[in-house]
């Protein structure tokens, strides 16, 4: 079995593009909401959103035209071209065929369905613009990264929707310490939406201003946006190449609650993260923070603490969420927890938990409350959960 | 990845729910009597692009799985957890709390229910308050709804991947389910895929010009997957083995697809262990005898010329489906696979996505493995 390392990372982000500017953000807290713009709010009693207002996918893309694919698609293409810089990774010394795209999401190009709803309406069924629909399909957000860096490898996108990018980079893993890849950019991709804003607000899950995850009054979710994309290799490969390695990738755990489509369960959750410790050859003891799921829901933070309190005691190490910065990024939330862990070992502090003000005594957790902590971190849990009782949980190690 | 065994399978299709129906439809086609569709009717309401379709006009979940935990269901989950009922029922899997953390459930889609998160937005753009929308509708919008309420029907607690991949969909399926048990991830796995008719579907292949010279249609195929040596519970029968997949990708499309095409055939074939000369019958996405998107680089690729099937002649468009159809029409087919008697499944995508697996049959549902 081959070692899976980080040698870069490629965050599109409302709180920074790139890592010098994300590491940056989550060191300071900084927040990325801010009033909705990429469709029109009015009429919703909330509408505040993380969207990556700043994007300008000219900047990053060399191969893939934006006209021609989705906000998504140019997400996930922007964040693998990061990713590519970041591990000054030459493609062309790398075998053809031996690296791929393995991309999550939710909603695959969601601007792109709402523009077409937007024409059915006004022009009916066959009044939607041909070019929009060959836009819409979810596979393109992988096949968007595999134009834009050349690869001729597998090209997948997993759509498990929140757990989607934990989802890619557990494949990823997969196909690199199996032999099958040298190299695999995984991670995922999805744009703020209408329709979900509408669905988590109507599910009682929408916060108005902030996301406060593990605060006592934690209202819910906002929704955010972006690409989050890691170059992954063989230790080999980066070792041969004299690549920096930031982290390990120390292996991965997926199961499904099968009992709700959108309630999580916590026995289910800490079965998981057993997996996960399993295949990863780690015990509880091992790891020093957990970058949680954290949407902030009164639910989810509850049975995340349940879970975590089952699993590693009464004394659980930190866990924060950099939800309560950058809002669900729902199919790129792992990808973004999986960089934000990436970087607290490689720079040695733990993300907060911003916009917090009030102990729940019901958790039982260290939220690592509004302000960066330094910290020698050897083993991050990257927690993972998605409607469908979908998790998945990534775990990443100190390089040796 | 090593090989996996199917132990049982179930499809639904333009020829109705389940395998007889099925082979009952292949074996009217031998007989020349080649539909090209069927009146769709009352199905919808809004106007569709055209008045035909394989699809499955009277369709009803509650038919087969009862009204409890079905009111909910858009199309895509009411043929998926109905075709996973029969696939699970094929292939005799005993469901008990043992074996349920053990199989997993891997799903192709394109994008999930385009109606349904369609029909989501246009309530936040029609109504007076856009927010007046239907909670309980709510999980249909994310693509891994049917996937979900899959395993929730049956209680299979592996994993539960959704894979969009379009016509490479099943494929990828394919690829993803044989590593999650190649890895031990779990024993088994119940991969397949669904793409339902609704006006959208209908309207968005029509204008992109997928269907000009085929129907659009609607299926669902599932099949139980298992190693080779999986216990019992897993299904006593070997239908067929699926020895090898690869996917690839050729970037601009054209000759780079082409290229990518090919070399998935080889490494198939290299990872099977078999000669290009076994290989007696090939399924593609193609409709037309001149159009050898496929067909040509997977000749080149062998250096012969099998039998060419193209399911989408009898089943439609279905899009991430349709290869779940040709795994459905290559086991029920009673076609004598001759010397050899290999099959390879392919797909290739409308950007530079390709892919192949390569199949044998086992005649008789294969050894009895009780």
């Amino acid at each position: 079995m081959a070692r899976v390392v980080v040698t870069g990372v490629g965050p599109v982000s409302s709180i920074g593009i790139g890592i010098a500017a994300f590491a940056e953000a989550l060191r300071t807290g900084r927040s990325g909401i801010s009033p909705i713009t990429s469709f029109d709010p009015a009429g919703f009693p909330h509408r505040n959103a993380g969207e990556v207002q700043t994007f300008d996918p000219g900047a990053h893309l060399r191969r893939v035209d934006p006209a021609r694919w989705g906000r998504s698609s140019q997400f996930a293409a922007s964040a693998a071209q990061l990713a590519v810089a970041d591990a000054r990774l030459d493609l062309t010394s790398v075998a053809p065929g031996r690296a791929h795209a393995i991309m999550g999401t939710t909603s695959g190009e969601s601007a792109v369905a709402e523009a077409l709803t937007a024409q059915i309406i006004a022009d009916g069924f066959a009044g939607q613009d041909p070019a929009l629909l060959t836009q819409l399909p979810a596979n393109r957000l992988a096949n968007a990264v595999s134009e834009e860096l050349g690869l001729s490898g597998e090209s997948l996108t997993i759509a498990t929707a929140c757990s989607a990018s934990n989802y890619a980079i557990g494949y990823a893993y997969d196909l690199l310490a199996g032999g099958e890849a040298d190299v695999v950019f995984a991670g995922g991709a999805d744009s703020v939406c209408r329709w979900a804003h509408a669905g988590f607000f109507r599910l009682g899950a929408l916060a108005k201003d902030a996301c406060t995850p593990f605060d006592k009054d934690r209202a819910g979710i906002l929704t955010g946006e972006g690409g989050a994309v890691l170059a992954l290799e063989t230790m080999e490969h980066a070792r041969k190449r004299g690549a920096t390695i930031y982290a390990e990738l120390l292996g991965y755990g997926v199961n499904c609650d099968a009992i709700h489509p959108v309630s999580p369960d916590a026995p289910t959750v800490a079965e998981c993260m057993r997996i996960a410790h399993r295949n990863s050859g780690i015990s509880p003891s091992d790891v020093d923070y957990i970058c949680a799921h954290g949407t902030g829901t009164p639910v989810n933070d509850l049975v995340e603490s349940k879970a975590v309190i089952e699993v590693f005691g009464e004394r659980p190490p930190p866990i924060s969420s950099i939800k309560s910065m950058l809002g669900h990024t729902m199919g790129a939330a792992c990808g973004f927890g999986a960089i934000a862990s990436t970087i607290a070992i490689d720079r040695g502090f733990l993300p907060p938990t911003v916009n917090w003000t009030t102990a729940d005594p019901e958790l039982g957790v260290d939220p690592v409350p509004n302000a960066a902590r330094p910290a020698n971190v050897r083993v991050v849990q990257n927690d993972g959960f998605a409607f469908g009782g979908n998790n998945a949980i990534v775990m990443l190690g100190a390089p040796e | 990845m090593s090989g996996v065994v199917v132990t049982g399978w179930s499809a639904l299709t333009s020829a109705g729910v389940g395998v007889d129906a099925l082979a009952k439809k292949l074996a009217l086609a031998e007989a020349g009597q080649v539909e090209k569709g069927q009146e769709i009717g009352d199905l919808y309401e809004e106007p569709l692009p055209a008045a035909s379709g394989h699809v499955l006009t009277s369709f009803s979940p509650r038919e087969h799985l009862g009204r409890k935990g079905t009111s909910t269901y858009d199309r895509s989950t009411g043929l998926a957890v109905v075709c996973c009922q029969e696939a699970l029922r094929e292939a005799g899997v005993s469901l008990d709390d043992e074996a349920r953390p053990r199989i997993g459930v891997v799903l192709g889609t394109s994008l999930g229910s385009f109606k349904s998160t369609s029909d989501y937005t246009r309530e936040t753009l029609v109504q007076d308050k856009p927010y007046l929308v239907n909670p309980m509708l709510f999980p249909n919008t994310v693509m891994n709804c049917a996937a979900g309420q899959v395993a929730i029907r049956f209680g299979l607690r592996g994993v539960n991947a959704t894979i969009a991949g379009g016509t490479l969909g099943f494929l990828n399926v394919l690829r993803y389910a044989g590593n999650a048990i190649d890895r031990g991830h779990v024993d088994v796995v119940v991969a397949g895929a669904v793409e339902e008719f609704t006006p959208h579907r209908a309207w968005a292949t029509h204008l992109t010009g997928a269907t000009d010279v085929v129907a659009p249609g609607e299926a669902a195929g599932m099949f139980v997957l298992a190693k080779e040596n999986t216990p019992e519970w897993a299904g006593t029968r070997q239908r067929a083995g699926v020895l090898a997949v690869a996917t690839a990708y050729g970037p601009g499309g054209g000759d780079a697809a082409e290229t990518a095409l090919a070399g998935c055939v080889s490494r198939v074939l290299a990872k099977a262990g078999a000669d290009a000369a076994e290989v007696s019958t090939v399924y593609t996405g193609e409709v037309e005898d001149d159009d050898r998107r496929e067909y040509g680089p997977i000749v080149r690729a062998l250096g012969h010329s099998p039998e060419r099937v193209m399911v989408k002649r009898l089943f439609g468009e279905c899009d991430a489906a349709s290869g779940a159809v040709a795994l459905g029409v290559l086991l029920a087919e009673e076609r004598d696979s001759g010397p050899g008697g290999l099959s390879l499944l392919t797909a290739r995508g409308a950007d530079g996505a390709v892919g192949a697996a390569i199949v044998r049959r086992y005649a008789d549902g294969g050894p009895d493995r009780g």
